[in-house]
């Protein structure tokens, strides 16, 4: 799990949060199919990633205590099969950050490379944090 | 489609993915906001709409899908989920044609809990 290094307050859009590394073992991906009720089919699961990365970012921050997040929306776009066993990189920033009376709400973008660092997916993700 | 949400298996998602957020897995402390009680992740329920896709397009889907979800309510523990999915209309760039399909995750009461739009490749004329 990644060390949380800033706090929600202080992220600003154009953050880039610290690359977070994953190695998608045999274990892990047979942990995300049994966790979504799903037989699998050789691959690791494309949302298995999305899954890591937006771990790597919500992980990377802290929040005021209580506060649930909500996820809102979600965007990606996949570029290649990842075979089990790849290891990935995770590159998430902030793009947004919308602050109102009883609502906060992020929009976070990811970038997932494989060991070639070739692209194997992106995203957006947005989260809305009642307050 | 239909996927029964548990908190077993929101339990085992938490542990899969790293996202432990209270809400999804403390049911004292989600009794205490105004959701009432845990919910599902939403990256789970729409795991089950990427396992749809799996199923209807193979690896095209796994390897160029693109996906537009928005989140509209929240599945909880005990909730039946069911999921629909049908081609909106195809289209063909640079001899490539593509599926733009459209989706919806619905609970037992028919509510709509995720909903969105995909794109896949089909063919390519060059192949």
């Amino acid at each position: 799990m990644p060390v949380k290094t800033i706090s929600y307050e202080e992220l600003i859009p154009g953050y880039k949060f610290p690359p977070a590394t994953y190695e998608l073992s045999a274990s892990l991906v047979s942990k995300y199919l049994k966790a979504v009720d799903s037989a699998g089919d050789g691959f690791v699961p494309p949302l298995a990633i999305t899954a890591c990365a937006i771990a790597a970012m919500t992980g990377s921050f802290s929040l005021p205590s209580g506060t649930i997040v909500i996820h809102a929306s979600q965007e990606l776009e996949f570029f290649k099969l990842v075979p089990i066993g790849a290891t990935i990189e995770c590159h998430t920033g902030v793009v947004q950050k919308i602050t109102r009376s009883k609502m906060g709400m992020l929009i976070l973008e990811l970038e997932v490379l494989d060991e070639s660092k070739e692209k194997v997916q992106s995203g957006r993700a947005t989260i809305a944090l009642p307050t | 489609m239909v996927k029964h949400v548990t908190q077993e298996k929101i339990n085992l998602y938490a542990e899969a993915s790293g996202d432990f957020n209270p809400i999804h897995i403390d049911e004292s402390f989600a009794a205490k906001t105004p959701l009432g009680g845990t919910i599902a992740h939403g990256m789970l329920n729409l795991a089950y709409v990427s396992e749809m896709m799996t199923l209807a397009f193979g690896q095209s889907w796994l390897s160029e899908g693109k996906l537009r979800a928005k989140f509209k309510e929240s599945a909880r523990p005990g909730d039946t989920l069911t999921i629909n999915g049908k081609i909106s209309c195809i289209e063909k760039k640079d001899d490539v044609s593509y599926a733009n399909c459209i989706f919806e995750c619905c609970n037992q009461k028919g509510e709509t809990i995720v909903t969105g739009e995909t794109i896949v490749k089909l063919s390519s004329d060059k192949e």
